[in-house]
């Protein structure tokens, strides 16, 4: 019998990760005889930091049953798909084709979606769209795992996630399986034992087709081929987009096909009353993300902000902009907006963002070296990463 | 049909500096929705170069990351016109560009008006693949045009594979530090802004900049754009994925390219050259913070030993001290040279 | 789309200039005409002698054009593709491994639907060193989406090139063209050629418009962004539906050409020699076209039924009028001044290609692949009867006993 598992995760962030894992559901499955094979989906290469990308493993019987899945981009029914950043159950958008595609799209019905959060299931499910079947949604404890391309950040997420597996899908991976694969590649018990743990402690929990986030994600239509302008030209983008009531202010024209909403790990949220208008958030946004208000304010627009904390790291004003966890907003919605309808609220809702430290605290990859044995130190004191769970 | 041996040169844009951030155009004519990596330095600077350029700007741009993530097929993240150009071929698109322009306003075939024309390429675009056509684009006096290189310090699209302007000891996937080879890139950087500068008397305008100091690098695109003929601008741009950092330091680690003295920024004006911002004030003497505070920071440098970064501060270190020009030309003068100025300067003094 | 050449026709002789001169020069005069807008110019034997030509015409205040001298072939072909992109009309070109340097350039040219116009002085090529003419430079592009033209004589070569200047900067096609010229043959020697006068050329030859398609800050458009597997295909099959378009466009060049220059007239994509009750077709294309004339015209004379057909267009390949001409015949062979080591049979490039071409037929003539003439050798009259012969003695048994031959190599 065949299986194969899609791990969806943050690019170059989490791409040795998913590599490993993917590997490891190889090695474990020859323990048991089975033949496989680990890939990268290829249109997600080259890939960049934080946009959504994806590796898969099949594992199948023998040779045979392998081929329907060889020479393919995306296996489409699969037993599993693990997410390793829970951001991404707001839906995937690769960098390189259109539309968001839901994180339960390409798990077959009754397969299971396998989760690192801290978050409950029912939080999750907020996020995740709803399938028209029944499926199975599991959590792993734990906070997304980010380094970057030379320096890998050991803090055991991927034997975790490869033991979770076992759980949810033993007809894939067996969990004797999964630890003898990786006492082979990694001759480490600790490890091991990392593995054990979060095969018991995986919770999972069935999740009905009425259950979920009920909006319709974005689709894109491929045109035919007489519908396309020859001599691959299109049209380029207006200079600015006409906003009613928003005389002396400035919304930029903006790519209408590719949005940034699966990109983002994390929002920058803006203090309007202390904000001097000093131009440098605006000016230094890589995705031109900041609308200029009519009063001179800067409203970072949801369609377009990547979620790379630039504007967080030149702003001068203490506290002015600060970066939150995507996963603590339910909407798009603009800031600018809610602050004119009522300026207490939102200061009472930005308080409440900022001040939450679960949300805010984060790590987005390498920033000095020793920093990732400084983390490990600190998760092993908290029972979380390496030996703990 | 003229018969004349004097150039025909059109005239340019008079983009004067913008004085102040808040003096900065609001539009954007390089906008949202292009695919790059978070904190993406080399996205900012394409926006910061447009916004300085203005709308009437056609943008050629050579295969790289500014290709590939910015023009996903049926969109684009482009204001202006844009227009794709291989890999080595940033100068030719430049002059054919240029060219075109100008033959069919002559001919009254479009209206006759200055029209920025500026050519982007990547290090490996530029320094590696494309550099004898930016040569042969900055000996051409009568076409205006700029070339501005994005330097992200590797072949950044690809997969982070090594180019001439790859610093020493970096990891690339083509340098990997092995177990028998910890250092197996043992390059030093080209400079490449230098060479062009010093090689080719047509071309009015050659810098080196920083998207760091946006109001500086801008007005730097400005003014390459309003001199007049072929201008060349490098820019250094950090980038989280090759370099591995928190996408959110791309700012600061441009600033520590310059503080540390790894990055000069000058200017070549009409043959005049400048240091400016904080590299002004390294020439002067101000000290430089040391290179491990910039290494240290990147991933690709996390193994460095302590050899490694007193190698890497002594080279920068030699750049600053011993070179004829500090930073920027690896001369030094022999005897009967310095002789030879120092008599020509007392003449020069006689004779004023 | 129409062209402005519908008004009764103009007497052939009108206005013409004679002169005397290469192929390459009836190039640069077809250029002055076309009123040029951009030329880049690198140096390699023996196209270059067209931009020596075009140099003097530039210098001389003939030609009004953006005169570029390049640093590299590559550079030479990428200079001109943007100039087109901006809406000039421009001319290129090269020889044998120089426009292998600008391959790169070359391929990219047809799927941004550039109508640039090329001259292929063809040469042999490279290692060893080689001056002669060879046919596989030019051939390298056969399958890129460049339309492709072979002539055999200086007027052809000054006809053609406004011919293609038309259909190559028509819109339903924008693709560029490349024209074949046998190295030495036609590019170094001098023939009366009668040049036309600006008003025919003008009437013939509208104004290169890219409309939509021109880059310019009043059109903001982005051309030729990364594309992955979901669009590719399609992207292609627009330049397939654009080369199937040029068969017609093609065609209608010509009878205009014919209406307002009196020359040109005919098959546009084939000239039949003999061939009416031809048992056996010699087939080929280039200048070689003059000593197999000969050839065809001694073995008539001693009762042999030969012919001779000359293709002008390889791309298109006209397969229909190939079909319908060579289905007469019993036996047909095919003059290769090019190789395709390991190719079927160990044959050539060309003879490939009309083989497969007239594969589909209930009833086709036996095909013979002659590799003839490499690298400059003259193809002589005693080849031409040699390879005459092998055809009849094919006709007579029915049968090919072997399918290649090299003709003239020692040994």
């Amino acid at each position: 019998m065949t299986g194969s598992v899609e791990v969806v995760y943050r690019g170059i962030f989490q791409k040795h990760l998913g590599q490993r894992i993917t590997r490891g559901i190889v090695l474990a499955a020859w323990k048991e005889g089975k033949v496989g094979i680990s890939f990268g989906r290829y249109g997600d290469s080259p890939e960049r930091n934080g946009i959504p990308a994806k590796s898969f493993a099949v594992v199948a019987d023998n040779e045979e049953e392998l081929q329907a899945y060889l020479s393919r981009y995306e296996p489409s029914n699969n037993d599993v798909t693990v997410a390793v950043d829970d951001t991404l159950c707001k839906g995937v958008e690769s960098w390189a084709w259109y539309g968001l595609q839901p994180i339960n799209k390409l798990t077959r019905a009754g397969g299971t979606v396998l989760v690192t959060s801290i978050q409950t299931p029912e939080e999750l499910l907020k996020d995740c769209h709803r399938k028209n079947a029944e499926w199975n949604l599991a959590v792993l404890k734990g906070t997304a795992s980010f380094s970057g391309l030379w320096v890998y950040k050991e803090d055991h997420t991927d034997v975790r996630v490869l033991g979770a597996i076992a759980k949810v899908a033993p007809h894939v991976v067996k969990i004797e399986s999964v630890e003898a694969a990786i006492r082979g590649e990694w001759g480490d018990e600790l490890k091991v034992g990392s593995a054990r743990k979060a095969y018991e402690r995986v919770e999972i929990r069935t999740v009905r087709p009425e259950e979920g986030n009920p909006e319709k994600p974005y689709e894109f239509q491929l045109p035919k081929w007489w519908e396309m302008k020859e001599a691959l030209v299109i049209p380029g983008i207006p200079v600015r987009q006409e906003v009613r009531g928003w005389d002396g202010g400035y919304r930029p024209g903006r790519n209408p096909t590719f949005k940034k909403f699966a990109t983002r790990t994390m929002r920058p949220v803006v203090d309007f009353e202390i904000c001097t208008k000093c131009t440098i958030c605006w000016l230094q946004c890589p995705d031109s993300c900041f609308d200029v208000t009519p009063t001179g304010h800067y409203d970072a627009n949801m369609e377009a902000c990547c979620g790379c904390g630039v504007c967080e790291a030149v702003c001068p004003v203490k506290d002015c902009i600060t970066m939150v966890n995507e996963r603590a907003f339910e909407d798009n919605a603009s800031q600018f907006e809610a602050y004119q309808k009522d300026e207490a609220a939102y200061k009472a809702w930005l308080r409440e963002k900022i001040q939450d430290k679960v949300v805010t605290s984060r790590s987005h990859g390498f920033r000095y070296r020793g920093q990732y044995q400084e983390e490990l130190a600190q998760m092993a004191a908290e029972g979380e990463g390496p030996g703990g769970s | 049909m003229m018969m004349t041996t004097a150039l025909t040169v059109l005239p340019t844009q008079d983009l004067q500096p913008f004085k102040g951030v808040k003096k900065v155009r609001i539009e954007e004519y390089f906008t949202s929705g292009h695919r790059t990596c978070q904190g993406c330095e080399s996205a900012l600077v394409m926006k910061l170069m447009a916004k300085a350029a203005g709308p009437r700007t056609i943008i050629l741009g050579s295969t790289g990351c500014m290709y590939v993530a910015n023009t996903t097929y049926y969109s684009t993240s482009w204001v202006v016109p844009w227009m794709h150009t291989q890999l080595g071929a940033s100068g030719s698109a430049a002059v054919g560009t240029a060219a075109g322009l100008k033959v069919l306003m002559r001919k009254q075939r479009i209206k006759e008006e200055p029209i920025n024309v500026i050519a982007f390429c990547g290090d490996g675009g530029g320094a590696d693949m494309g550099l004898s056509s930016i040569s042969a684009a900055l000996t051409y006096p009568e076409y205006n045009f700029l070339i501005l290189m994005y330097d992200n310090e590797s072949y950044a699209n690809t997969d982070i594979q090594l180019s001439s302007m790859t610093p020493y000891g970096a990891n690339t996937t083509f340098s990997p530090p092995g177990k028998a080879r910890r250092i197996l890139h043992k390059r030093w950087k080209k400079n490449v802004a230098c060479m062009l500068a010093a090689g080719h008397p047509e071309c009015r305008y050659v810098a080196t900049v920083d998207a760091s100091y946006p109001l500086e690098m801008m007005n730097r695109v400005r003014k390459a754009l309003s001199i007049g003929g072929p201008t060349f601008i490098h820019s250094l741009d950090p980038c989280p994925k090759g370099w591995d950092y928190d996408p959110m330091q791309s700012h600061e680690l441009g600033e520590l390219a310059v503080e540390t003295g790894v990055w000069p920024l000058f200017e070549v004006e009409n043959g005049i050259l400048k240091f400016y911002g904080k590299s002004k004030a390294i020439a002067q003497g101000r000290k430089r913070k040391p290179v491990r505070e910039y290494l240290l920071r990147q991933g690709r440098f996390a193994h460095f030993t302590e050899e490694d970064l007193d190698y890497f501060q002594k080279k920068i270190d030699g750049m600053w001290e011993r070179w004829l020009l500090p930073g920027i030309a690896p001369f030094r003068l022999a005897d009967d040279i310095k002789k030879a100025l120092a008599k020509s300067e007392a003449e020069l003094e006689a004779t004023s | 789309m129409s062209v402005a050449t519908t008004e009764a026709p103009v007497p052939a002789t009108a206005a013409d200039k004679e002169m005397l001169i290469s192929g390459c020069a009836a190039i640069a005069q077809a250029l002055r005409l076309a009123d040029l807008d951009v030329v880049t110019a690198y140096p390699i034997r023996p196209y270059d002698t067209v931009m020596q030509a075009v140099a003097k015409l530039i210098a001389n205040g003939e030609l009004d054009a953006e005169y570029i001298v390049a640093s590299s072939e590559h550079d030479q072909f990428e200079i001109v593709k943007h100039a087109s992109a901006v809406g000039a009309r421009v001319f290129c070109g090269s020889s044998g491994v120089g426009w292998m340097y600008a391959m790169e350039a070359i391929a990219v040219t047809p799927a941004l639907r550039l109508p640039m116009l090329a001259l292929v002085g063809n040469r042999a090529l490279d290692d060893p060193g080689a001056f002669g003419c060879e046919h596989n430079d030019a051939l390298c592009v056969r399958d890129l989406g460049w339309m492709l033209t072979w002539v055999d004589h200086a007027q052809e070569a000054l006809d053609t090139a406004l011919i293609a200047y038309r259909v190559a900067e028509d819109p339903r096609i924008f693709l560029p063209c490349a024209i074949g010229a046998d190295g030495a043959f036609l590019t170094h020697s001098e023939a009366l050629v009668k040049v036309p006068s600006k008003e025919k050329v003008d009437r013939f030859l509208p104004k290169y418009n890219r409309r939509d398609k021109q880059l310019h800050p009043d059109n903001p458009i982005t051309v030729a962004p990364q594309v992955n597997e979901d669009w590719v295909m399609e992207i292609r099959k627009q330049n397939d539906e654009a080369m199937r378009r040029a068969r017609g466009v093609i065609q209608e060049a010509y009878a205009d050409f014919h209406r307002i220059f009196g020359r040109q007239g005919g098959n546009p994509f084939v000239e039949e020699y003999m061939t009416d009750d031809a048992d056996v077709i010699l087939f080929g294309q280039g200048t070689l076209s003059m000593p197999v004339k000969v050839g065809v015209r001694k073995l008539r004379e001693q009762g042999h039924k030969v012919g001779f057909v000359r293709l002008k267009w390889f791309r298109p390949f006209p397969t229909p009028e190939i079909q319908d001409v060579l289905r007469r015949a019993k036996a047909v062979g095919v003059i290769d001044r090019d190789y395709s080591f390991g190719s079927p049979n160990y044959g050539a490039v060309l003879y490939n290609e009309v083989r497969s071409a007239l594969y589909d037929l209930e009833e086709r003539p036996r095909v013979i692949s002659f590799i003839c003439g490499l690298g400059g050798r003259e193809v002589t009259l005693d080849s031409v009867t040699e390879m005459s012969e092998i055809l009849l003695k094919t006709a007579q048994t029915g049968r090919v006993e072997q399918p290649t031959y090299w003709i003239g190599v020692r040994g």
